[in-house]
Order: C-alpha cells, then sequence, then structure tokens
C-alpha cells in the first residue's frame, strides 16, 4: 500500500489524502461463475492532484471508478474518504457531497436544457449559490457552450457540446474529488486541451482531487500521477 | 421544489407522453366521474318518485288470523250465522279513520261493498230481458259501492266515469245519500234531490231485508255501452250505485256502528320505509294486526325507479371495475414508463439525489397529468354520462315495460276492492326514463380523491422499483 502524508504540492497547492482504496476487490458472479475484476487494489489519492488511471480494455478501470465514486460498494475491503469508510458515510451521501462524476456515456438529462441539467446537479447536491443559473452559465461558458447553445436541450447539441455540459455539471457540484471516464473521448485536439487545463486548474489551484480514466496519452501525460490497472491490480507508474 | 422543477420540465420536455397520460386519466375519470353522476342522478331520481307516488300500504280481514285469534265468534250469540265471520272480523270505519290520522299517511281511501234489491219504485237498468228460464237468483241486484270520495274511485280517476249532475260520494255524505248512473236515473225519472228505496241485498236467512229510503245527491255516466245482449243486472255498470261506507254497510246487512264496516283500506304512504311506523300508529289506534294485517303495495314505487336503479346498480359496477382496470393500466404505462427512464433515474441517483425523492417526482408528474384529466371530465362528464345513462336506461325502461306487460298486478290504493288491475283500471305508471345529470362539488371531489387515489397507486407500486435501483448497474450495464 502507498501511503502519502499531507505535503506541498510542486504547482503550491496544499496536497494531503483524501481517497483511500484499501485492500479493495471486486468479484462479479453471473450463476455459478465468479469473475475476480479487482484484486486488492490499494492506493491513497491526494488532494491537489490529477492522476490519470490507464489499462487495457475489460482491466476494470470502469469498475474502479464506480467503487472510488461511490456507485458501487467493493466486495471486501474498504474506500475510505478523509480516513472514513464510505459504506459509513452512506454512498447516497458521499456521492451528493463530496465527489462527482463524468461518465462515459455523458448521461445527461435530456429533457433538459445545458443551463438546467446543470443548475438541477447543483440543487441535487446541496450547492449554495446566490445564483445557480449564474454559475452554470459561467461555467458552461467557460467550457467554450455558446449562449444560445445552452437553452438548448442536450440531445439537440453535440457529442462534444454535450461532453462539456456533463464536465461543466460535474464542476458545479463543488466536490473534493472529479471523477471522469474518458472525459475528451467526443473531443477534438484544441477542446480536449481545454477541458485538460480546467481539471489541471481544479486540482492544482483548487486543491481537489481529480481522477481520470482515459485511453488517451496526451491527457496522461497532463496528469500528475498516472495509474495502471493490470489483471485486477493497480500498479503506479514512473 | 428541485423535484417539482424537474416534474414540470420532465412534463413540458416529453409533451406526447403527457398527452398520453392526461388522455389515459381522461378515459378514467370520465368513466369514473360519468358513474358517481348516474348513481347520483338515480338517487334523486329515486327520492323524487318517493315523494311524487310513495307507497301504498292495505288493510284488510286476513280469516286465517281471525281463526288463530280465537275471536272469530260468529256463531255465539253474535245474531250472525253459523260458518260466516262475527263481528271480530268487521274493519270498522271510524277504526281506520284514526289510522288515517297517522303522519306517515299522505292520504287514504276505503270501501265497503254491498247490494241492494230493486223495490217497486226502484227499477234495474235492463236493457234486454232476461231470457226465458234463466235463474236470476243473486244477480239481479243493484251493486252499491260504500266509498269514501268518490273522485278516488279508480273508474273516476281515469275517466270511465264522471259525474254529470250534482255532487258525488265525500267523508261527509250522509249514511242516506246515493249517487246513480245516467241509465238507471231515466229508467226511474230520478233527478237530483229525489228519493229511491233499495232493499237490503242479503239473501241469507234471518238477515233483515227491510226497505230504506235513499236521496239521489248526483248522477255519473259510465263510458261502457250496451252491449245488446243480455247481461246479468249486478253485472251491468249501469246499475252501479255509489253511496257511502254506513249506506254501504246498511245495504249489505251489516252493522253501521262505527261508522260501517269496511272491505279494506288502503293508506298512501308519504315514505315506503315508513310501514312500520304506519302499524305502530295502528296498533295504538287498537287495530289488532293479527286479524287485519296491514302490507305496503310499493309497486309503482318500483316500477317508476326499477330500470334506475338497475341503471345505478350498472354504474356502480362499472365505477368499480373501470377505477380498477384504469389503475393497473396506468400502473403498467407508469411501470413501464420507470423502464424507460432508468438512465435518468441512474444520473440523479449518481447525483446523490435519494430515492423517495425520484418517486416524488414522479409521483408529481401524474398527479399533474390526473389533475388535468379531472377538470376536463369535469366538463365533459355531463354529457358523456346523460348520454351513456339515457342509453343505458331506455334499455332498462323497455324490458320494465315487457315485463310489466306479462305481469298480473295486485290491486292499486285507489281501488280496495281487490278485483282491480294496475293495468287496466289505474292510470298507468310509466317508469323514469330520464336521467337528470347535475356535477356537483361533491362530484368532482369524489372523482378527485378516486383520481387521485389512483395516480398513488399507479405511481407507488410499480416505483418500488425505484427503490431497488442501483445506479452502477444503470450507469454502467444501460438499459
Amino acid at each position: 500500500m502507498t501511503s502519502t502524508p499531507t505535503g506541498t504540492h510542486a504547482h503550491g497547492g496544499t496536497t494531503a489524502p483524501i481517497l483511500e482504496l484499501a485492500d479493495v476487490s471486486r468479484t462479479y458472479s453471473t450463476g455459478s461463475r465468479r469473475r475476480v475484476v479487482l484484486k486488492s487494489v490499494s492506493y491513497i489519492f491526494e488532494a491537489g492532484h490529477m492522476y490519470a488511471i490507464v489499462g487495457p480494455s475489460g482491466s476494470g478501470k470502469t469498475t474502479l471508478l464506480s467503487l472510488a465514486s461511490g456507485l458501487d460498494a467493493p466486495t471486501s475491503g474498504s474506500v475510505r474518504f478523509k480516513g472514513r469508510d464510505v459504506a459509513e458515510v452512506g454512498l447516497g451521501t458521499y456521492r451528493n457531497r463530496h465527489v462527482a462524476t463524468v461518465f462515459q456515456s455523458l448521461n445527461l438529462l435530456t429533457y433538459m436544457n445545458a443551463v438546467q441539467n446543470v443548475t438541477s446537479a447543483m440543487e441535487i447536491t446541496g450547492v449554495r449559490s446566490g445564483s445557480r443559473k449564474r454559475r452554470a452559465n459561467e461555467l458552461l461558458g467557460l467550457l467554450g457552450i455558446e449562449p444560445e447553445d445552452r437553452a438548448r436541450r442536450t440531445l439537440q447539441l453535440s457529442g462534444g457540446q454535450q461532453q462539456r455540459v456533463a464536465i461543466a455539471r460535474a464542476l458545479a457540484c463543488e466536490v473534493d474529488i472529479l471523477f471522469a471516464d474518458e472525459p475528451t473521448g467526443a473531443l477534438d485536439h484544441e477542446a480536449a486541451a481545454g477541458i485538460i487545463e480546467v481539471f489541471q486548474k481544479l486540482a492544482h489551484d483548487d486543491g481537489k482531487c481529480v481522477i481520470v480514466v482515459t485511453h488517451s496519452r496526451d491527457v496522461a501525460a497532463a496528469c500528475d500521477k498516472t495509474l495502471v490497472l493490470k489483471r485486477g491490480k493497480l500498479i503506479p507508474q514512473g | 421544489m428541485n423535484l417539482c422543477k424537474r416534474a414540470w420540465w420532465r412534463l413540458t420536455g416529453a409533451p406526447g407522453k403527457t398527452l398520453m397520460l392526461v388522455g389515459l386519466f381522461f378515459v378514467v375519470c370520465t368513466l369514473v366521474l360519468s358513474g358517481f353522476l348516474i348513481r347520483s342522478a338515480a338517487a334523486r331520481a329515486a327520492d323524487s318518485a318517493k315523494n311524487r307516488v310513495g307507497a301504498v300500504a292495505t288493510m284488510q280481514l286476513d280469516v286465517n288470523g281471525l281463526l288463530a285469534s280465537g275471536k272469530n265468534n260468529g256463531s255465539e250469540g253474535s245474531g250472525q250465522n253459523p260458518g260466516t265471520i262475527g263481528s271480530a272480523g268487521d274493519l270498522r270505519r271510524d277504526l281506520v279513520d284514526k289510522i288515517c290520522k297517522s303522519s306517515v299517511v299522505a292520504d287514504c281511501n276505503y270501501t265497503a261493498d254491498g247490494a241492494a234489491f230493486p223495490t217497486k219504485t226502484t227499477k234495474l237498468y235492463q236493457p234486454v230481458p232476461v231470457p226465458a228460464g234463466q235463474d236470476t237468483t243473486g244477480t239481479d241486484l243493484f251493486k252499491v259501492d260504500g266509498v269514501r270520495k268518490l273522485g278516488e274511485v279508480s273508474a273516476f280517476r281515469n275517466g270511465d266515469s264522471k259525474t254529470i249532475a250534482g255532487k258525488g260520494i265525500g267523508p261527509d255524505t250522509k249514511r242516506n245519500e246515493i249517487v246513480v248512473e245516467e241509465r238507471v236515473a231515466k229508467e226511474n225519472k230520478l233527478e237530483i234531490g229525489d228519493t229511491v228505496k233499495l232493499k237490503i241485498g242479503e239473501l241469507m236467512p234471518g238477515v233483515d231485508t227491510s226497505e230504506h229510503e235513499f236521496e239521489v245527491i248526483g248522477i255519473y255516466k259510465n263510458g261502457t255501452a250496451d252491449t245488446g245482449q243480455y247481461v246479468p243486472a249486478m253485472m251491468d255498470p249501469a246499475n252501479q250505485l255509489y253511496t257511502s261506507i254506513e249506506g254501504a254497510s246498511l245495504l249489505g246487512g251489516r252493522t253501521t256502528d262505527g261508522g260501517g264496516t269496511l272491505k279494506s283500506a288502503t293508506f298512501k304512504l308519504t315514505d315506503p320505509q315508513d310501514l312500520d311506523r304506519l302499524k305502530d300508529d295502528a296498533k295504538k289506534a287498537g287495530a289488532d294486526l293479527q286479524i287485519f294485517p296491514i302490507s305496503v303495495n310499493d309497486k309503482q314505487y318500483r316500477t317508476l325507479v326499477g330500470p334506475i336503479a338497475k341503471t345505478a346498480n350498472f354504474a356502480t359496477v362499472t365505477v368499480w371495475l373501470v377505477a380498477v382496470a384504469g389503475t393497473i393500466i396506468l400502473a403498467l404505462v407508469v411501470a413501464s414508463n420507470l423502464r424507460e427512464r432508468r438512465g435518468e433515474l441512474g444520473i440523479l441517483l449518481s447525483l446523490g439525489e435519494k430515492k423517495p425523492k425520484l418517486l416524488g417526482q414522479h409521483l408529481i408528474e401524474v398527479v399533474a397529468c390526473a389533475v388535468i384529466a379531472i377538470a376536463l371530465a369535469g366538463v365533459g362528464s355531463q354529457f358523456i354520462s346523460e348520454a351513456i345513462g339515457n342509453k343505458l336506461l331506455a334499455g332498462e325502461v323497455e324490458s320494465a315495460n315487457e315485463e310489466a306487460e306479462n305481469e298480473s298486478l295486485p290491486s292499486d290504493y285507489s281501488d280496495t276492492s281487490g278485483m282491480s288491475k294496475q293495468g287496466d283500471d289505474q292510470p298507468k305508471t310509466d317508469p323514469i326514463d330520464s336521467l337528470d345529470v347535475h356535477l356537483g362539488p361533491s362530484d368532482i371531489a369524489k372523482v378527485g380523491a378516486t383520481g387521485l387515489g389512483i395516480a398513488a397507486l399507479a405511481t407507488l407500486v410499480p416505483g418500488t422499483r425505484v427503490l431497488r435501483l442501483n445506479p452502477r448497474d444503470i450507469l454502467t450495464k444501460g438499459n
């Protein structure tokens, strides 16, 4: 198990252990068949850092993301947020208060427009904002969504725009940890670079922990640390 | 508020589905509301019919009851012949008059029957001579009916007979006053104020057969024409005389004590449910209900409200069927919607939304559709229920009429003789054949409660699936 004490980030931000995977395993059973996806994974993620999790398809990256983001519970071991088992915190509360996730499949609410998607998430996660709508517009503007597109239903937006709306929604929740599953998959190079820049600022300037699952070497290279998931084990690289 | 906002966005964001749900609710609510309206219209019609016709209770001698009571002393010192019913079997007019004063009696009537032999000065009307060898014993008589009010006699009420001179019989008519038919009046050259002599029409040995004088106070005309063939005098409507109860009792050879004796009495009740109160009042008046039982004839009431009651019963069954079927259909639709919306639920769950709130959002959406549908049903159901109700009622009325034609009916209120049938001497009672539908706040409240109940059930039952959802499965495995 890797342990990292509280310290100072290379970019000047404060670093502290925020999320710990402690001997986490996940097994799926289908009838009599059991499939071990993660096997005794242990790692400590720190605030103020941006992590890339890479690995071949089927290596368990999405499963790891699900466990770390509180969408699922490990078969054994524990996920700890600031030293406390998230099972104790409650997975719903953990997701609601402390983490936000950008899914590979975008997962926007199709009957809402871009602004509504963002403000709705802010309301659910209890973000106290003078004007949620104004904040939503700020974030969408920051991510390059033009004002006329913000009032359109998300199905009328392009894949790249939807990706950015999903990221804006995650950023709006003002959480401690941001998970992103292939966040730049639907974006062109320039837009992807912009997103990575936003994530870096979030980690380095705002002291958040950003964990990105990616196949992109460019994205991985932009992260502070890269972790390789192979045969159910998480191995730090470099 | 967040879930209300989301519900609103969802409803306006998917107008097709919203319209479908509103339409489904509209159909269910309209049928349920129509059922309620038909039921309440039927209840109002039944109340109105109750007030209109009431019910008729009949009081008359029950010979078996008299024998069982041991009071039949007809052969023992009463002056009656052996084998006849004694004075204990006499239904006295003064007793019935007391019962008539009961608060539950809207009106009452009674008759006494009798007969009278012609005398030298008063002849029968016989247009065709008696055939040679014909035995006329017991038939060459006037038929004398004692009545309380002549106008209530069915022949007068239905227009077969009408007074053409003088006045009819009323409660104040004296014992020696009489009303004769026009043809008898002509035969005997009688005018108002003239006197007729009649002989007691009783053939039993030992019975007084003296003659009595009656003053003609009225002449009536019966519409039945002569047949041109011989008819026994007593069977000829022209030889029908009407007098007071006492007069008929006198000519019938019975006592005139207590205002005379009646064949039977009828009481028109304001409410068919008041029979027990009438019986109590009769007992208080001194009637022995074992000898003179009172039974109700609510035939007219049942004829009036029968079809509408059947329609109301059908409406009740419809309300339940539609409510149950509607709940099931809506539950299936909502369940199907929930399945379609698993992705949305997963996203909201991943954001940390609470499951009860997800359920709440669905409930708000369904209730909003229900409220719109209830409002629309309120507008449309009055016309629909009137159309459906009248259509159903028409079918019931038709079968009721067919039944009535095939049915042998008991005597009615006005005719206490027990001979007449409703079909030929009572104005025909037609069943209520239209519904007076009114939409009131209570009907809206009832259908509102039903509609919202259906909405709640249809959402919460399939909604339990939401509580079992796992966001990870939804978001990573899709649907």
